[in-house]
Order: structure tokens, then C-alpha cells, then sequence
């Protein structure tokens, strides 16, 4: 149990003996994409573009966890439906939470109004 | 209707006694961790929301953070990821030495990531002076990385008890002192050279480089760092080779459940990186 | 075959194990109060639901009756305003939380894994800590009655600011938030269990389309739950936060925003109420083609239907703050999804009538509830839609309009439903059956006095009266309303008096039912004994189509053959397995419940020894194994010994 001496794999999952070096490789991939993403904040380009930039390559760094390190390339489709139910409901619920706390109506008001006449003085 | 092939060696990714194949244990940790996707999203929608209208007052994230230390604790909590995947994978091949070294090099970055928490609360609460009560963005930023925080916390803890655990004798059993000893010692030494770092790390920016401020913590700190030696000698005194130990491939599945919740608390800090750090400094 | 047998993937074989440490002793006890704490069978935690359930019912229908003699009259003065903002905060909450969520739990449990064709859920022990946390934040929420402090009065929905230190600076508040987060924490962990259950535990032959409806419900309601209660989980985090520590989640001098409450509540709040409503359309998919003699109609469309309901259940929920200013776009977009979903609501009641459409009809009790059921469900239904025009809600929001809609839904869906299942599932549970004539009676008592309360709060409604108000002026044309509703309580009161001294009676006296009483359709009723015996199935069957046991009854010699290997090849396996019963997920209960004293009362010390026994509890659960021991019934179900092995 102390060496490497693995168990003899059966076919089809030869694919265990090197997955070693596939995870060492895509940790190394994360650690520079976090690299590009702290670099990219200084870069003199529009909001809209950096952010896209920045959301895109933090789905990319997601993604490769989820599928590879959690294993869900090579599971079962269901343990990814699953998951996916779960994160597209949150990511949906976020969105319309954002969407509705930044509406015109849900701007905090700039003044106290406790009064009539406090109403007046709301731009 | 065993798992095993037709060699002995156990498959790992089908189980024949449940009706899909997957294992009970990896099917209700995904749907957990369905679940904590609304647990965090909903964390995540109150900080940002709250990020729409900053009421006049409320301290500038741009001018709090401190990015370089959080890439730091961001790259290392990814280097717990790659090191819990390889526990995994050890484990599923038998390599108990492996699994046990990948077991507390995950260990270890996690504490890492934990004590840059620690010093980055340390630095906003008292030297920026955001709090958790004195504004609103206090209130979101220290709820939501400290949850997170607690996550990481829970899954060190898990890490370590589920190492202690591969050291369980074949046969004889084990005195529960001995079990709870191995723990406490894992425990001290990963508080104590935490505290031990934090230490210098605080002295070295109060009074700069120097022997005199290393000499000076070492003063302070003399009985944790004694401490910190007992425990890490008393861990590795646990943790000698003595006999063949109750662990082996068909545990591989307790520490692969363990492993989802881990690379989960990865992904999620993923997310708060660029949603509450990164996206300030647009 | 394969999933008889023990599963070797975990590697729990039984190699010559350690002499156990008295804190491995595996509790046998099959009697008495000690076999009750450490069961892990989920017929006996289903049992023990339903019991909790039907406590509380009581309960909460108590506090209904004092709200209805406060407003018997204008101006009365039973109760004071803050005891009445009391009895409808505990109303609703024990209602909802503590009777209606439980009694469903008792079904999913009892009647859940029957139906697959299991021996039991996927993680007994598991089942067994969400029952015990379950009882803990039962305890927690109703504890307030007997201190100072008083129980919960800031409404079911806990609305900030109102349920700041600021405006409820007793522990009331606090009983509440805890008390709901224990409940929360139970049932995500149940709503887990059964998710991997219905998903893995599928006896061979069961696809997901063989699946009883009532198994369906389950499934998606359990989705459901585990993805709408962490939105309130944090919400009760974030209210426990500013009250504890002084945060600004809900503190509007300090940036916070009370509406967020309103929000994040109702994203969890919107889905419970399917959460409620959708085992309730389970079990009347199952009554009502046992009592039509005719499969149920166009059944993958109610399947679909099921799950459409629950998906859009998360689209609505703004539907409940129509009138809180959210702008024109956010109103209308909720108005339309929330009209959106009485189309696949409408769709299964059109199956329903499809099922009863030209079948041979047996007017048993339990189909008298299912009738019920559609045609209450309808009402409340179309008062819904009223409420899901925006402008129309103007008016409605907060009146009793509201009110009579949601206890059409409730009560007449719902409770009914539940009612009924209780007479259907008699008979497999105890082994009796209720008396057809008190049973109808009890229904009909019911109907009338439920119909009586609520119809006249639908004018009340219309005319202006608004809801959480303790009393109502003389002169505002609402007496005679009142008057009838409260007598219509009354009526209603004593239906459930009647309906409970028939199932206590029935329980312990009634006529005993034979095996398969009611020529059902679907695999619960094909066990050898009402109750089944403790492991279910002598032999795990193998099903052919939908409606399992109906098929196996109309295919005798076939199944007769099968079962014969089938039970040959689970005795070579070495018989059925069963799991060891533990006091662990107790232990941990317990854990939990002194945590949350802590917490409630800010003691940190409390706190850490409620935590620390809670992790024991559970690290002591992980470390005992999940090894079971093994039976050996014969093919009609007789057992030999059990033999324990330690």
C-alpha cells in the first residue's frame, strides 16, 4: 500500500494512469489564467469589454474545475444535470434579483421622505 | 453485483447496486452542492446588490483591497484543488502514502488561505476601518468571504479528520485516545504555525525587515512556536508506518465526496475573486 | 438482483471487525422508547411525521379558532392586538412548517420507498437526523409560549424592519429565525435522502416513467427544497446578523434596504407553496384511479406538468410585492409568469377529470377527499389568477381576498388531500380500516364548515377588509361576513374533532383490513402483511410496466416464477440486508437543538457545546459504518431469527 504499485486497470480506464499529469497541467492553466485576469484589470479598455473579458475567463477557470478535478467529464450525464440545475437557477435568480434592485424604481431614495412636504424636495 | 472487475481492482465510477451506476454518496454531494450554488448565489446577489447604490459614507472597495494578497490566497486555494484531486486519484489506485501526502498539502494551503484571511480582516477592521457594523459593504464583504471562509474551514477540518482516519489498524482497533491525540496534534500544529506566521508576517510590516523584529517575534511567540514543533513532532510520531492500516480503495469514495465539497469551496472563492475584487477595479 | 445485496462498493465488508468501544454499541432494541429514538426505518420516522404532523395540526388549529372568536364580533376583546399578531404568526408558521411540510414528510417516508420497490431510503441514519431536527426546531419555534419572552409575533414572512432588535427586541424574534433554521436544515437533508433514493434505489424494471405519480411529486418536491430553502437560510442569517451583531443587511440609516428582505424571502417563500401543494396532487393521482377502476389519464403530461409547476414555482415570486413600487417591467413580467403557471396546473386537473371520465366510480372516503380536492383546488385556483393581474392585486393585496385564496388552496387542497391520504394509507400502515360512515361524515362536517369559514372571506376581501388586524369598527359592513366565517370555524372544528376521534378510534379498535384492501394499482400494497414487515419486500420484485402491482396481479404465474428466482438469488447473496439502528442522528439533533438555545440567546458558550455534541453526533455516526445485519424470510414472508452481528 506504500508505493505506487497500482491495481491492475481494467480497459478504458487506462486513462486513470495519466491522470497525474492532465491535473498538474490544468492547475498550471488556472494559476495563469488567474494571472491574466489580475493583469487585464489595468488594461485602458472599456468597462463593458474587461468585464466580459473577466466573466468569460472565470467561467473558463469554473469549468475546467467542475469537468476535470470534480470529475463530471467522465461520470455519469446525470451528475452534471444535476449540478447544472442548481447553478443556472442561482445564476437566474441573481440576474433577476440585479435587474430589478437596479431598475429605475429601486433607486434608494436621496432624501428622507417622512413627510408631504418632504416630497417636494425629491429631485 | 460487486463493483469489482474482473480482476478484483474496483470501479471507481459504476456502482452496479444502484440504478444508474452512480454512487449514493457522489449523488447526494452533487445535490448538495446544487443546493449551495442557491446558498451562495444568494450571498453573492446581497453583496452586489448592495454594490448598485452605495449610500454616500460607504468606505471604496478600490481603496481597501489589497488584490495582491488575495491572488496569493486565490492561487493557493487552487493549488488545494490540484492537491485534493491527486488525494483522490492516489486513493483510487491504493496509494495510501500518496493520498496521505496530497491529504495534508491540501491541508496546508487551505490553512494558508485561512490565515490570509485572517490577516486581511485583521488589516480592513484595523487599519482601514470597515467593520462589520459601521457600513454596509462591511456588513456584505466580511458575511459573504467570511461564510466562505467557514466553508473552507469546515472542509480543513473534514481533510484532517478523514487523515487521521487512514491510519485506523487493520485489526486490533485503535484507543479513541490515540484517535483523538492524532487529531489534536494535526489541529495544534496547523494553529500554531498559523499563528506562528501571522506573527512574523505582522512584526515584518510594523517594524520592517530586520533581525532585531524576527528576533523580536520569536520572543513573543516562543511558546507557540515551541508548540507548533511538539505538535508537528507529535503528528508525525501518529503518523509512523506501523502495520497494515483499514483504508484502501474502497474508501476512495469517502474521499471523493470529500474532494466535490473541496474543489466547490474553489470554485465559489472563483467567483467572489472577480464578483466583489476584481470587478471593483473596472 | 444486484440491488439486494449489500453494496460492496463502499468496501464495508465484514471482515473480522474490532471489539467494538462502547460508543460503537448498536442499539437492537425492537420495543419501547429506546427502538423509537434509534429507528432508522422509514416506516416507523414516517409514523413518527405524521404523529408530529398531526399535533401540531391541532395546534395550529387552535390558534385559528381564537383568531376566529376575536373577530366573531366588532370590537372585541378576546384577545389583545400584540396576542393576536401572536396567533397568526404561530398559525401560519406551525401550519405551514410544523403540519402541512411533516405530514408530507410522514407520506414521502412511509409510502415513498414502498412504492420503488425498496427496502428503505438511501441513507437511513440520515432520515432518522432530519426527523430529530425536525422535532428540535418544533421545539424551538413553540418554547416562546412557555417564557417571557413570548412566542413568535412578526408574521409568518418576518418582514424587516419589523423584525429588527429596534422594533422586537424580545427573543420572540430570535425563537423564530432559529426555529425556522433547524426546520431548514432538516429538510434539505430529507429532501437529499429522498432525491438519491427515488434516483438510485429503483427496484429492477422501475424506469422513471413506471414511477407512481405520487413518487414524481416527491422527487420534484424534493428539488424543490433543497434549492428555495438556502435563499431563506440566508435571509434568517442575514435578519440573525443584525440582530446579534449590530449589521446593516436590513438598517436603513446604514445603507440597508428592508425590501431585500421581502425578496429573498419570497424566492424561498414562492416555492413552498408548491412545496405544500404538490404531494398533495401525488397522492390524489393516486387515489382517484384506485376509486375510478382506470389508470390515470395522460399520465407522462402530469408528470410533466409536475415538474413545470415546480420550475416556474422560482419565477414568481415577486407576485407577492406587487404593490412594493418594483416599476413597471418587474411588475408586469411577474404578472405574466405567474399566469403562466396556472396552464400546467389547469392541465392536470384535466387529467384528472380524464381519470374519472367513464370509470367504474367507488365513493370511498378517501375518493371523497380527492373529489374534494379538484373542486376546492379549482376555487382557489381562480381566485390565484385573480391575484395574478397586477392592477386587480392592488386592490386584493392584504385584504381578506388573500386570505380565502390561499385556504382554498391549502385547506381544500392540500389538507384535504392529506386527509384523504390518511384513510387511503390506513389500512397498509395499521393493518385496519376506518369506518366508511364516520368517515364520510368527518369529511362532510369538514367540507361544509371549511367552505362556510372561507367563501364569505372572499367578499370580506372585495369589500375592504384587511388582514393582521385584530379588530375590525361596526359600522364597516363586515359583521355578518365574520359572524358566518367564525361559525363556519366552529363547523370546521368539530369535522377535525370527528375526523380524529375516528382515526384514534380506528387505530386502536377498528375493523382490520386485509392485504390489499382497495385493489390498488401500485407496488405498497403488494407487501405480504399490513403493516409490511420491517424489511419491506420478502423479495425486491421486478417491475414490467406502470402500475406495478397491478400488472403483478394480472400476470400471476409470471411473477410467481420470477419471485421464486428472484429469491433464490437473494438468499445465495446472503439474504436481505438491513441497516443497524443508532443513536447518533439523535445525538446530533440534540447538538443542534442546544447550538440554537446559543445562538438565540447570544451565549457563545452554549453554543460551542451545543456545536462540538452536534459534531460528535455526527463524527461518531461516520465512524460506526454502515454495516447492517441480515434476515431470511422465506418467499411469503416469514421470518427466520435475526441474527445482529456486532
Amino acid at each position: 500500500m506504500s508505493d505506487s504499485a497500482h491495481s491492475p486497470a481494467t480497459a478504458g480506464y487506462v486513462a486513470e494512469e495519466s491522470k497525474f499529469a492532465a491535473y498538474v497541467q490544468i492547475a498550471m492553466l488556472l494559476a495563469v489564467i488567474t494571472g491574466v485576469e489580475i493583469a487585464v484589470i489595468g488594461l485602458p479598455f472599456a468597462t463593458w469589454l474587461l468585464v466580459t473579458v473577466l466573466v468569460v475567463l472565470s467561467v473558463v477557470k469554473f469549468m475546467f474545475v467542475i469537468f476535470y478535478f470534480m470529475h463530471l467529464r467522465w461520470d455519469k450525464l446525470f451528475c452534471t444535470i444535476l449540478f447544472f440545475i442548481g447553478l443556472i437557477l442561482a445564476g437566474g435568480t441573481m440576474w433577476a434579483l440585479l435587474k430589478l434592485f437596479g431598475a429605475e424604481a429601486s433607486v434608494p431614495l436621496s432624501v428622507a421622505v417622512n413627510t408631504v412636504a418632504d416630497l417636494s424636495r425629491l429631485v | 453485483m460487486t463493483s469489482h472487475a474482473a480482476n478484483g481492482a474496483i470501479d471507481h465510477h459504476h456502482d452496479h447496486t444502484t440504478s444508474t451506476g452512480i454512487p449514493n454518496k457522489k449523488l447526494l454531494m452533487w445535490a448538495f452542492l446544487a443546493s449551495d450554488c442557491m446558498f451562495f448565489g444568494t450571498l453573492i446577489s446581497t453583496h452586489l446588490i448592495y454594490r448598485l447604490h452605495p449610500p454616500p459614507g460607504n468606505p471604496v472597495p478600490r481603496q481597501i483591497f489589497d488584490i495582491p494578497l488575495t491572488s496569493f490566497s486565490t492561487f493557493i486555494l487552487l493549488m488545494s484543488s490540484l492537491m485534493m484531486a491527486l488525494a483522490v486519484n492516489a486513493i483510487q489506485k491504493g496509494n495510501l502514502k500518496s493520498m496521505r501526502f496530497s491529504l495534508l498539502a491540501t491541508i496546508v494551503c487551505g490553512a494558508i488561505f485561512l490565515g490570509c484571511q485572517v490577516f486581511e480582516f485583521n488589516n480592513f477592521v484595523f487599519e482601514k476601518h470597515m467593520t462589520i457594523t459601521n457600513s454596509i459593504l462591511g456588513t456584505t464583504f466580511f458575511t459573504l468571504t467570511g461564510t466562505h471562509g467557514t466553508h473552507v474551514a469546515i472542509g480543513v477540518l473534514w481533510l484532517g479528520l478523514m487523515y487521521v482516519r487512514s491510519f485506523k489498524p487493520a485489526t486490533g482497533g485503535q484507543p479513541w485516545t490515540t484517535t483523538l491525540l492524532h487529531v489534536v496534534a494535526l489541529v495544534a500544529a496547523v494553529l500554531l504555525s498559523m499563528k506562528v506566521v501571522l506573527s512574523v508576517i505582522w512584526a515584518l510590516e510594523a517594524h520592517g525587515l530586520s533581525g532585531a523584529t524576527l528576533g523580536g517575534v520569536v520572543g513573543a511567540q516562543w511558546l507557540a512556536i515551541v508548540g507548533t514543533v511538539i505538535a508537528i513532532g507529535a503528528e508525525r510520531w501518529f503518523a509512523r508506518p506501523a502495520g497494515p492500516v483499514q483504508f484502501d480503495q474502497s474508501n476512495a469514495i469517502d474521499v471523493e465526496s470529500m474532494g466535490l465539497y473541496w474543489h466547490f469551496v474553489d470554485i465559489v472563492w472563483i467567483v467572489i475573486f472577480t464578483a466583489v475584487y476584481l470587478l471593483e477595479y473596472l | 438482483m444486484e440491488a439486494t445485496a449489500k453494496s460492496h462498493f463502499t468496501g464495508k465488508e465484514e471482515h473480522a471487525p474490532a471489539k467494538p468501544s462502547f460508543a460503537f454499541w448498536r442499539p437492537t432494541a425492537k420495543t419501547g422508547l429506546m427502538s423509537w429514538l434509534t429507528t432508522v426505518d422509514h416506516k416507523k420516522i414516517g409514523f413518527l411525521y405524521g404523529s408530529f404532523a398531526l399535533f401540531f395540526f391541532l395546534v395550529g388549529g387552535c390558534e385559528a379558532l381564537l383568531i376566529r372568536l376575536q373577530l366573531i364580533v366588532p370590537n372585541n376583546t378576546l384577545l389583545t392586538a400584540p396576542q393576536y399578531n401572536t396567533m397568526f404568526t404561530m398559525h401560519g408558521t406551525t401550519m405551514i412548517f410544523l403540519a402541512v411540510m411533516p405530514l408530507g414528510a410522514a407520506f414521502f417516508n412511509f409510502i415513498m420507498p414502498l412504492q420503488i420497490g425498496a427496502r428503505d431510503v438511501a441513507f437511513p441514519r440520515l432520515n432518522a437526523f432530519s426527523l430529530w431536527t425536525f422535532v428540535a426546531g418544533a421545539i424551538i419555534l413553540n418554547v416562546g409560549w412557555f417564557l417571557p419572552d413570548g412566542a413568535p409575533d412578526a408574521g409568518w414572512f418576518g418582514y424587516a424592519p419589523l423584525t429588527s432588535k429596534l422594533y422586537n427586541p424580545t427573543h420572540a424574534t430570535d425563537f423564530w429565525i432559529l426555529g425556522l433554521q433547524l426546520l431548514g436544515v432538516a429538510s434539505i437533508a430529507a429532501a437529499l435522502n429522498f432525491i438519491v433514493t427515488i434516483i438510485n434505489l429503483r427496484a429492477p424494471g422501475m424506469t422513471m416513467m413506471r414511477l407512481p405519480v405520487f413518487t414524481w411529486m416527491t422527487l420534484i418536491t424534493s428539488f424543490l427544497i433543497i434549492l428555495s430553502f438556502p435563499a431563506i437560510t440566508i435571509a434568517l442569517v442575514e435578519v440573525m446578523f443584525d440582530r446579534q451583531f449590530g449589521t446593516n443587511f436590513f438598517e436603513v440609516s446604514n445603507g440597508g434596504m428592508p425590501i431585500l428582505w421581502q425578496h429573498l424571502f419570497w424566492i424561498f417563500g414562492h416555492p413552498e407553496v408548491y412545496i405544500l401543494i404538490l404531494p398533495a396532487m401525488g397522492i390524489v393521482s393516486e387515489i382517484l384511479p384506485t376509486f375510478a377502476r382506470k389508470p390515470l389519464f395522460g399520465y407522462p403530461i402530469v408528470v410533466f406538468s409536475g415538474a413545470s409547476i415546480g420550475f416556474l414555482g422560482f419565477t414568481v415570486w415577486s407576485h407577492h410585492m406587487f404593490t412594493t413600487g418594483m416599476g413597471t417591467v418587474a411588475t408586469a413580467a411577474f404578472s405574466l409568469a405567474t399566469m403562466t403557471i396556472a396552464v400546467p396546473t389547469g392541465v392536470k386537473i384535466f387529467n384528472w377529470i380524464g381519470t374519472l371520465w367513464g370509470g367504474h366510480l367507488k365513493m370511498r372516503t378517501p375518493m371523497m377527499f380527492a373529489l374534494g380536492f379538484i373542486w376546492m383546488f379549482m376555487i382557489g385556483g381562480f381566485s390565484g389568477v385573480m391575484h395574478s393581474a397586477a392592477p386587480a392585486d392592488a386592490q386584493q393585496q392584504d385584504s381578506y381576498f388573500v386570505v380565502a385564496h390561499f385556504h382554498y388552496v391549502l385547506i381544500g387542497g392540500s389538507i384535504f388531500a392529506l386527509l384523504g391520504g390518511i384513510h387511503y394509507w390506513f389500512p397498509l400502515m395499521f393493518g385496519r380500516r376506518v369506518s366508511e360512515f364516520w368517515g364520510k361524515l368527518s369529511f362532510w362536517v369538514i367540507f361544509i364548515g371549511f367552505n362556510v369559514t372561507f367563501f364569505p372571506m372572499h367578499f370580506l376581501g372585495l369589500n375592504g377588509m384587511p388582514r393582521r388586524t385584530f379588530t375590525y369598527d361596526g359600522n364597516m359592513g363586515w359583521n355578518v361576513g365574520n359572524m358566518i366565517a367564525t361559525i363556519g370555524a366552529l363547523i370546521l372544528g368539530t369535522g377535525i374533532a370527528i375526523y380524529f376521534a375516528v382515526i384514534i378510534y380506528t387505530y386502536l379498535k377498528g375493523e382490520k383490513a386485509g392485504r390489499d384492501t382497495w385493489d390498488a394499482r401500485t407496488l405498497e400494497w403488494s407487501v405480504p402483511t399490513n403493516p409490511p414487515p420491517e424489511y419491506n419486500f420478502a423479495v425486491i420484485p421486478t417491475v414490467h410496466a406502470r402500475d406495478a402491482f397491478w400488472y403483478e396481479k394480472h400476470h400471476q404465474s409470471e411473477i410467481e416464477q420470477e419471485k421464486a428466482a428472484q429469491h433464490q438469488a437473494e438468499a445465495a447473496h446472503g439474504g436481505i440486508h438491513m441497516p443497524f439502528q443508532s443513536i447518533y442522528p439523535l445525538v446530533a439533533s440534540i447538538g443542534a437543538l442546544i447550538g440554537a438555545f446559543g445562538a438565540i440567546y447570544h451565549n457563545l458558550i452554549v453554543a460551542l457545546i451545543g456545536g462540538s455534541l452536534l459534531f460528535i453526533g455526527i463524527y461518531l455516526w461516520s465512524l460506526e459504518g454502515a454495516e447492517g445485519y441480515h434476515l431470511h424470510p422465506d418467499e411469503d414472508g416469514h421470518d427466520d431469527a435475526p441474527a445482529p452481528k456486532h
